[in-house]
C-alpha cells in the first residue's frame, strides 16, 4: 500500500503538508511532514511522498548505515533512537520523498492505513494504492 | 507562550543593511490580531505619514494574518503595506502566496523594511540569520526568473520578488510570490524605490497552537463544508470569472471600453465557460486553499502560461480595452505577472488611452500605436513600453489621474479613478453602495476593502437584507460594516471567498489557535479600529473631504442592459458620504471624533 500523487491534478495548497505534521506532530511544519510538494513551475505542483518500495527498490534501507530505516508490515518507517540525521537516505531516495530536517528523518508512515493528506486533497491528486 | 504566532518582530534597515529583531508584544496582538491589524498600527507608529512616498523613508511593512499557518481551511494569506505612490496614501495588498507561512515559521509575525539599499539587493531571512545580498545581476530580470535564480543560489527559500515594472517604479508595480500577486496601489514601486529586487524566506520553526486537536477538529470540519457547499465544483471549474456572463447579461454591471458601457457585448470568448475548458489544465490554490480558484493556464497563439486568469482581470485587459480575444488577455496577464504590473491599474491605463485616441485627444504619433479598443497587440505593445517607462508608456506607468494630467486637453473626464486609484470590474453606476465603497475605501477605488460587491448585487448578506442596488439611501452604515467585517478578515489572513461560510463566526478557531475566543461583537469592534487606523494614516498623508469623490464618468448613465439610465448623481455621491461620516461616528468633515476614537482605545494616534 502506499500513495500514490497525481501532478497534473495538484494545486500546490500544501493542506497536505499541514494535515500531516498536524497529524503526527500536533503542530504547522512542513519541514516535518511526510509529504512535500515541488513548486516547479506555474502550471507544475510535484507531491513527494514514500511509494514504500512500489515504485523503488528500498534504496533509503539500503543506505541507512544506523539501523534507522526498515520495513515492517509493508511501511518504511523511521527508528528514530537510530537515525543521527547523516542524509544517505535523502540522498539515495530516487522519490525524493524522505527529509532530513534537525537532524532527524522524516517520511511517511501512511497513519495506520488511512493516510490523512488522501482525505484532506479536495482536488484528489493523491489516492491510496492498495 | 504566543499561540498561534511566529512571536517577533523584524526591523530591517537596508540603508545599514542591519536586522533587529524585537519580541511581538502580547497585548497588541490582542489588540489587532494580525496581519491587516499589525500593519495598520506599525504604519501609523514606524513612519512620517507625509514623506514622499518613494523616498527611503517610506516602510514596507508585511504581515501574514493571525491563521496563516494554521490548518484553518483558506486562511493562508499574507498582507503586504506602505505609502501608496500611486494615490499618496494608505496601502495594503493582500495575496496567498507561501511568503507568510515562511515569515511565521522563521519566528515572524511582522517585517518592516525600511531605508534603501545602495545597489540592487535581496534581503535574505533564514530563520535568525538576516542578510542584504547583492542582486545587481537579476536587475531587469522578470518577477518568475528572479524567484528561479535566488532559489538556485539560496536552495530551499519562498521568494517573492519585483519585475522591471517595480525598477522602473511604475506607480502600479506589484509584488510577486509563487505566481500570486500583491498587485494593487504601487507596493512594488516601493520595493524598487528601495533597490530591493527580492525577498527570500526559510522558515523551518514550529507553528504551535493552543489546542491542536481542537484545531484539526474544526479543520476536518470545515473542510467538509467546503467541499461539499453546491458551488463547489463550479467555483473549482470557471474560477473568479464564474459570474461574468451573469455581471454582463442579469446586472448589466461589466465595465466595458473604460466605463462607457455596462454590458460588454462581445465576451464570448473571454468568458471561462469558453476558456477553462480550452486552456486551463489545471486548479491552483493560494496556500492552505480547498477550493482554488486559479487556474494553471497555457497559451496556445502566443507562447507563454500563468496563474489566472481572474475575473478583475477579464474586465481589465479584456472588456476596459475592448480586447474580445482570450489569447491576448492571458499574454497581457501574464507580461504584467512577470514585468511585475497590477493588472487592473495596467487595464485602466490602456483603456484609458484607448479611450482618448478614439476622442482624437491623443493621436497615433503620441501613442506609437493603433490604440483603437479592441486592439489586442496594441494592447500587448502599450504594456511593454509602460513596464519600460518608454515613450506614451512613461505618461501611463504614472497612473491615469496624473496621466489626464499631464495629457490634459480635457482628458481627465477619462479618468477613471478614486483617489487615484483605477477601480475593479464593478460598474458602480447600477451599485450605489459600492460608489461608496470606492470612495470610502482607505486605499481608494477599491472592492476587496467592503466586498460590499456581492451583497448589493444580490440584495443579501450577513445582517443585511432587501438592499437595492439602485438606491443611494442608508449605504453608510452598510458600507462601514462590511469594511469592519473584511478588516476582520485581513487581520486573520482568511480568505474573503469564505466570508459566507464563515461569517464572524471565528470564536471556536480562535480559541483553538491562540486560546482566546473572540465573539462577532469583539471582532467587529477590532475590525473598526483597524479601519479608523488606517482612515487615520491617510489624514496624517493629507486625505481631504474633497478627494474622496467618483470620476466623472459615474455621473454619466449606463448606455444600455439592464442597469441603463442608472448613475449616481453628484447629490447623491455627498448624501452617501455624509451618511457614511456618520454611521462611523465621525464628524462632516471626515475627521474621527475623540469619542469614537477613545471608544476604540486608539486616541493616541491622533493628537
Amino acid at each position: 500500500m502506499y500513495v500514490r500523487a497525481i501532478p497534473e491534478k495538484c494545486s500546490g495548497c500544501e493542506v497536505c503538508e499541514v494535515v500531516c505534521s498536524m497529524k503526527h506532530f500536533n503542530v504547522v511544519n512542513r519541514y516535518k511532514s511526510g509529504i512535500r510538494i515541488e513548486k516547479k513551475s506555474v502550471v507544475e505542483d510535484i507531491p513527494h511522498v514514500c511509494s514504500h518500495g512500489n515504485l523503488c527498490n528500498f534504496e533509503c534501507i539500503d543506505a541507512c548505515n544506523f539501523d534507522a530505516l526498515k520495513k515492517e508490515n509493508g511501511i518504511v518507517v523511521v527508528i528514530y533512537d537510530n537515525c543521527v540525521g547523516c542524509r544517505l537516505c535523502e540522498k539515495a531516495c530516487p522519490l525524493n520523498a524522505i527529509w532530513i530536517h534537525e537532524k532527524k528523518a522524516y517520511k511517511c508512515d501512511l497513519c495506520g492505513g488511512e493516510p490523512e493528506c488522501v482525505k484532506y486533497c479536495s482536488q484528489n491528486a493523491l489516492e491510496v494504492v492498495a | 507562550m504566543m499561540w498561534g504566532y511566529g512571536g517577533n518582530v523584524l526591523v530591517v534597515d537596508l540603508s545599514t543593511g542591519e536586522g533587529k529583531k524585537i519580541p511581538l508584544d502580547e497585548k497588541l496582538a490582542s489588540k489587532y490580531l494580525g496581519g491587516d491589524g499589525f500593519g495598520a498600527y506599525y504604519m501609523n507608529t514606524m513612519m512620517d505619514a507625509s514623506v514622499d512616498a518613494l523616498s527611503p523613508d517610506n516602510i514596507l511593512v508585511i504581515a501574514p494574518g493571525l491563521f496563516t499557518a494554521t490548518p484553518i481551511p483558506t486562511a493562508g494569506k499574507t498582507a503586504f503595506f506602505a505609502k501608496s505612490p500611486l494615490t499618496n496614501g494608505w496601502n495594503e495588498s493582500v495575496m496567498g502566496g507561501r511568503i507568510g507561512v515562511a515569515m511565521k515559521q522563521a519566528g515572524y509575525d511582522v517585517l518592516i523594511i525600511k531605508g534603501r539599499a545602495e545597489k540592487m539587493s535581496y534581503l535574505l531571512i533564514r530563520n535568525n540569520e538576516i542578510a542584504v545580498k547583492n542582486a545587481e545581476h537579476l536587475k531587469g530580470e522578470t518577477t518568475r526568473k528572479t524567484a528561479e535564480e535566488i532559489k538556485k543560489d539560496e536552495g530551499d527559500v519562498v521568494v517573492a520578488s519585483i519585475g522591471i515594472a517595480g525598477e522602473k517604479m511604475v506607480k502600479y508595480a506589484c509584488i510577486d510570490c509563487e505566481e500570486r500577486q500583491a498587485g494593487r496601489g504601487g507596493i512594488g514601486a516601493v520595493m524598487g524605490s528601495k533597490n530591493l529586487k527580492a525577498i527570500a524566506i526559510f522558515g523551518s520553526n514550529d507553528i504551535e497552537m493552543a489546542k491542536p486537536e481542537k484545531a484539526y477538529e474544526l479543520m476536518a470540519k470545515y473542510y467538509e463544508i467546503m467541499i461539499n457547499h453546491p458551488s463547489f465544483e463550479d467555483d473549482g471549474k470557471y474560477g473568479t470569472g464564474e459570474f461574468l456572463e451573469w455581471m454582463n447579461k442579469e446586472r448589466g454591471t461589466f465595465p466595458t471600453r473604460n466605463w462607457r458601457e455596462g454590458v460588454f457585448d462581445e465576451r464570448k470568448e473571454i468568458d471561462p465557460y469558453y476558456w477553462a475548458p480550452k486552456y486551463a489544465i489545471k486548479n491552483k490554490a493560494c496556500i492552505q486553499c480547498v477550493k482554488p480558484c486559479g487556474k494553471a493556464f497555457v497559451l496556445q497563439k502566443f507562447e507563454g502560461m500563468l496563474d489566472g486568469v481572474e475575473y478583475e482581470t477579464l474586465y481589465s485587459l479584456g472588456s476596459n480595452c475592448g480586447v474580445a480575444s482570450i489569447e491576448h488577455v492571458a499574454k497581457a496577464n501574464e507580461l504584467c505577472d512577470l514585468y511585475g504590473m497590477d493588472t487592473i491599474s495596467t487595464g485602466g491605463a490602456i483603456g484609458f488611452i484607448m479611450d482618448l485616441y478614439e476622442n482624437g485627444i491623443v493621436g497615433k504619433e503620441e501613442v506609437g500605436v493603433d490604440a483603437r479598443f479592441g486592439n489586442g497587440e496594441a494592447m500587448l505593445e502599450l504594456i511593454e513600453k509602460i513596464a519600460r517607462r518608454e515613450g506614451i508608456g512613461d505618461v501611463l506607468a504614472e497612473g491615469v489621474k496624473k496621466a489626464a494630467e499631464k495629457i490634459g486637453n480635457d482628458a481627465e473626464k477619462y479618468a477613471v479613478h478614486v483617489r487615484g486609484m483605477e477601480p475593479p470590474a464593478y460598474d458602480v453606476r447600477g451599485i450605489k453602495g459600492m460608489a461608496l465603497a470606492f470612495m470610502t475605501s482607505p486605499r481608494g477605488a477599491c472592492h476587496l476593502r467592503s466586498g460590499a460587491y456581492a451583497l448589493e448585487l444580490t440584495g443579501k448578506f450577513w445582517k443585511f437584507e432587501g438592499v437595492d442596488r439602485f438606491s443611494s439611501k442608508n449605504k453608510g452604515n452598510e458600507i462601514a460594516s462590511m469594511e469592519n467585517f473584511m478588516a476582520v478578515y485581513d487581520a486573520l489572513g482568511v480568505c474573503k471567498f469564505s466570508r459566507g461560510i464563515f461569517l464572524l463566526n471565528f470564536d471556536e478557531m480562535l480559541d483553538a489557535i491562540t486560546g482566546k475566543p473572540l465573539s462577532e461583537g469583539q471582532l467587529e469592534k477590532i475590525g473598526e479600529r483597524i479601519h479608523n487606523l488606517k482612515h487615520i494614516f491617510n489624514l496624517k498623508a493629507g486625505w481631504k473631504k474633497e478627494d474622496a469623490k467618483l470620476p466623472h464618468k459615474v455621473h454619466q448613465p449606463i448606455p444600455e442592459g439592464v442597469s441603463k439610465g442608472s448613475y449616481v448623481s453628484v447629490e447623491e455621491e455627498r448624501e452617501m458620504l455624509e451618511d457614511y461620516f456618520q454611521a462611523r461616528g465621525w464628524d462632516r468633515n471626515g475627521i474621527p471624533t475623540r469619542k469614537k476614537l477613545e471608544e476604540l482605545e486608539i486616541e493616541e494616534f491622533m493628537k
